[in-house]
């Protein structure tokens, strides 16, 4: 809406953006820190600074006014600017010379670093890391979330500094000083309606005020309500869980899926994970377990005909089929439940190791075997487990028979795999001695008779394979 | 001795190296040693239940045309692991369009459990069979022949294997044990034909599993099946007829984790055991159930997600139960309410 206001007119997010710390209201412990930081420059542990929070809560605005009562100049990357590594070689150039031409010192902004790709942006880390390793001039990182994955190791070498949502009071505070220097009439349930849909963040609260204030030159409650849509915003795992389980209507369920914060797959998890802790009359729960079995049966079908169209039927199955599966007790749909991480997702990189020795162990037999990974883990690894818990001499005579490695010898045998590999050592030792025994036996009795016999056999393999050549040329 | 410090699968020790040594499947492998007389082939698909020599036969009939290094001029592939037709056009079409070596007619592909080739697989690995027939010639090996294409089948001279009899068994099982030394019951050695079906692969199994606790007795042979399949499939049963879904569940991802089972041996072996004498459900509940079983196992073999088509099972044994009073009221908080 804000798009059909004249072109000319400045944004109020721009307009009333602080340009000095003075201005700058709230937040002082984050502030301070970052003022003392700056002050001791550089001569700090850290020459960068991680500050995260929500959005709209003013990190790239507090980075400016730093950068103003500072007299830095501000070198500023967002985001789309470090996809590559090469870009942040670019800035590390840049800001290499000490002074600007003004003869200022330089403050280095990575803007919304959490918007790196680990796999798209492959380097960028290692480049910010090296940028923060040889810099001279103080490098300040804003971020949302930054726990994400992918700055794991950028965690470990700045100070993390914390924005907090805005309050009630300070969002209030600053929506009143606008409305007065734009000579505009708000109401205070106005504005408090304004605060709740913003959510602590102040950026939308200032565009919503102006949405409404543009249009009709006042503020109030009714217009707010009218024009003012709740932001579409993502929903967590639970919410999700929560909105389908107590959907009244189908286009509920799905609107939950639609919003989700977790991919589809990841989505099928959480329900599998959490249907028998919401429902608990047997066969309501049977019919939603039916209803999410066939939901993936559709998923897969996708992944085998690449027929997309099938994709709304899987979610009307596991969305409105889910939640219309509990009928028996109908409480159940608003039951209150703890909601819990996939367990088998957790279990499953918890045991990815073993697994995968278990397929390699497979490996091995299907091969000596001929016969498939399948059938040596159904059919001859159940037989194996029984000989190494049960008789350490045959196990380790087949774990030198077979070459099967330490890994393998723990999977079988569980705790007796100790004592085999002690075994196991013992043999190969017995092994090595008698082949030592043996070739000196040689070294000494080779006698031209078995000499002879050695020439024979060699002689015989010949004839035989020129045989083999005749026998097909014919 | 150095041999006697290390040990392999006495199948694999005991497997016939050569057509004479093969005992069993008399007329097939006179035919066979006719092909090896001859030097020609067809294209040849064997079929039979599992463990009846198909394998053998093949490699045996490989080893009698080429010789010990028979490697060479044989690619082995296993379609249960290599199911798609990638590896018809990879693979397999690789192999066969390269030359033939000097000196020799042809090369062999062994395809082992062939039957567990998806359609379209099939219909290009006949292309590969007309295209290449003057260089290559296939094995195809399968348990049921009727899931193979018909025009591969009539490109194929069919070999039926049938199961072995108890007398061939016994006698190879006895010659296994004196060789290995193992002290045995007759009587035990018949108990494992009797489990295995037939199935000399997995007799063979039993035995050396046996051997490893001691004297082979019938006792000693029922233990080692006992313990050979997981007794957490009859546990998770038992907990989901008597309502306990939860618990029934913790014993799936334990089977599908731990054991490493895949969703289809999971449902097998739960057929298996709604059917045996240890669960006690009326016999037309176990029709019912047999029906929808085979429902999953089809949902399964169509790539759905195993868990959930499993737990969904489960679900249905939990409603089974409870209808049923298996499960205590005070275990099922629904019936308070």
């Amino acid at each position: 809406m804000r798009c059909l206001a004249v072109s000319a007119r400045i944004p109020w997010i721009i307009k009333y953006r602080p340009k000095t710390l003075s201005e700058y209201i709230d937040q002082e412990e984050a502030k301070n820190t970052l003022i003392n930081w700056l002050k001791r420059f550089p001569s700090v542990d850290k020459r960068a600074v991680l500050l995260y929070g929500p959005p709209g809560v003013g990190k790239t605005t507090l980075v400016e006014c730093l950068a103003h009562d500072f007299k830095y100049d501000l070198i500023e990357m967002n985001a789309s600017d470090f996809r590559r590594s090469k870009d942040i070689d670019r800035v590390a150039i840049k800001s290499a010379d000490k002074l600007s031409l003004a003869g200022k010192g330089k403050l280095i902004l990575l803007d919304e670093v959490d918007g790196i790709y680990e796999k798209v942006d492959a380097g960028s880390v290692g480049a910010i890391l090296e940028l923060i390793k040889n810099t001279k001039f103080p490098i300040i990182m804003t971020a949302n979330d930054p726990w994400a994955n992918q700055l794991r190791e950028l965690r470990e070498n700045v100070i993390m500094i914390e924005l907090k949502k805005l309050g009630k009071k300070e969002i209030l505070e600053i929506l009143k000083r606008i409305c007065v220097a734009e000579k505009i009439q708000c109401s205070d349930e106005a504005l408090g309606y304004i605060y709740e849909l913003s959510n602590g963040d102040l950026r939308s609260a200032i565009n919503d005020l102006q949405t409404v204030a543009e249009g009709f030159g006042r503020v109030d409650l009714d217009l707010a309500k009218t024009i003012l849509r709740r932001r579409d915003r993502e929903l967590d795992p639970f919410e999700t869980l929560r909105n389908i389980f107590s959907a009244r209507y189908a286009w509920q369920a799905r609107v939950a899926i639609s919003q989700s914060n977790l991919d589809r797959d990841m989505l099928i998890q959480w329900l599998n994970e959490n249907l028998p802790r919401q429902i608990q009359d047997p066969e309501d729960l049977w019919r939603a377990y039916e209803s999410l079995s066939k939901a993936t049966v559709y998923l897969s079908r996708i992944v085998r005909t690449g027929d997309w169209d099938l994709l709304s039927y899987a979610i009307d199955l596991m969305g409105p089929g889910v939640s219309f599966s509990i009928k028996k007790i109908e409480k159940d749909k608003w039951r209150w439940v703890k909601y819990s991480f996939p367990e088998k997702i957790r279990e499953l990189s918890r045991t990815r190791e073993q697994r995968e020795v278990i397929y390699s162990l497979a490996s091995v037999i299907a091969s000596r075997e001929h016969i498939s990974r399948n059938k040596a883990r159904t059919d001859v690894i159940p037989y194996l487990r029984i000989i190494f818990q049960n008789n350490i001499e045959e196990a380790a005579k087949l774990v030198l028979g077979l070459g099967l490695s330490d890994n393998m010898v723990k999977i079988l045998a569980g705790e007796k795999s100790g004592e085999i590999l002690k075994r196991v050592k013992e043999y190969q030792k017995l092994i090595r001695e008698e082949a030592r025994k043996s070739e000196e036996i040689k070294e000494v009795k080779k006698t031209p008779e078995k000499k002879s016999v050695e020439k024979r056999e060699k002689e015989e393999r010949k004839t035989q394979a020129a045989g083999l050549d005749r026998w097909w040329k014919k | 001795m150095s041999e006697a410090l290390t040990q392999i699968l006495w199948t694999e020790k005991y497997r016939p190296r050569s057509l004479k040594e093969v005992v069993n499947q008399k007329e097939i492998v006179a035919r066979l040693m006719k092909f090896v007389e001859e030097k020609n082939m067809p294209h040849l698909l064997f079929a039979g239940p599992p463990g009846v020599g198909k394998t053998t036969v093949a490699l045996a009939l490989a080893r009698d045309l080429y010789g010990e290094n028979y490697h060479r001029y044989v690619l082995e592939t296993n379609a249960s692991d290599e199911r798609g037709i990638e590896v018809i056009r990879t693979k397999i079409k690789e192999f066969a369009r390269t030359a033939v070596p000097e000196g020799v007619a042809f090369k062999i592909v062994i395809l082992d459990e062939a039957d567990n080739m998806t359609a379209d697989a099939q219909q290009a690995l006949r292309r590969l069979m007309e295209m290449y027939v003057d260089t290559t010639r296939f094995i195809l090996l399968a348990n049921f022949p009727s899931k193979i294409i018909e025009p591969i089948q009539s490109r194929c001279a069919v070999f039926r294997f049938m199961p072995l009899n108890k007398e061939d068994v016994v006698e190879r099982l006895k010659y296994i044990a004196k060789n290995e030394k193992v002290d045995y019951e007759e009587e035990a050695l018949e108990t494992i034909y009797e489990i295995s079906e037939g199935d000399m692969r997995k007799a063979i199994n039993i035995l050396q599993a046996s051997a490893a606790l001691g004297k082979v007795t019938v006792e000693v042979v029922y233990k080692v099946v006992g313990l050979a399949h997981p007794k957490e499939v009859k546990e998770m049963i038992q907990l989901a007829l008597s309502g306990k879904f939860l618990e029934s569940r913790e014993k799936l991802r334990k089977l599908m984790i731990e054991y490493g089972l895949s969703g289809l041996d999971v449902v097998k072996q739960m057929h298996r055991e709604i059917f045996s004498s240890d669960v006690n459900l009326p016999e037309d509940i176990k029709v019912t159930l047999a029906d929808y079983i085979g429902e999953i196992n089809f949902r399964l073999a169509e790539g759905a997600d195993e868990e959930i088509q499993l737990s969904a099972l489960l679900a249905r044994l939990s409603v089974i139960g409870t209808k049923l009073g298996l499960s205590k009221p005070s275990e099922v908080p629904s019936r308070k309410r």
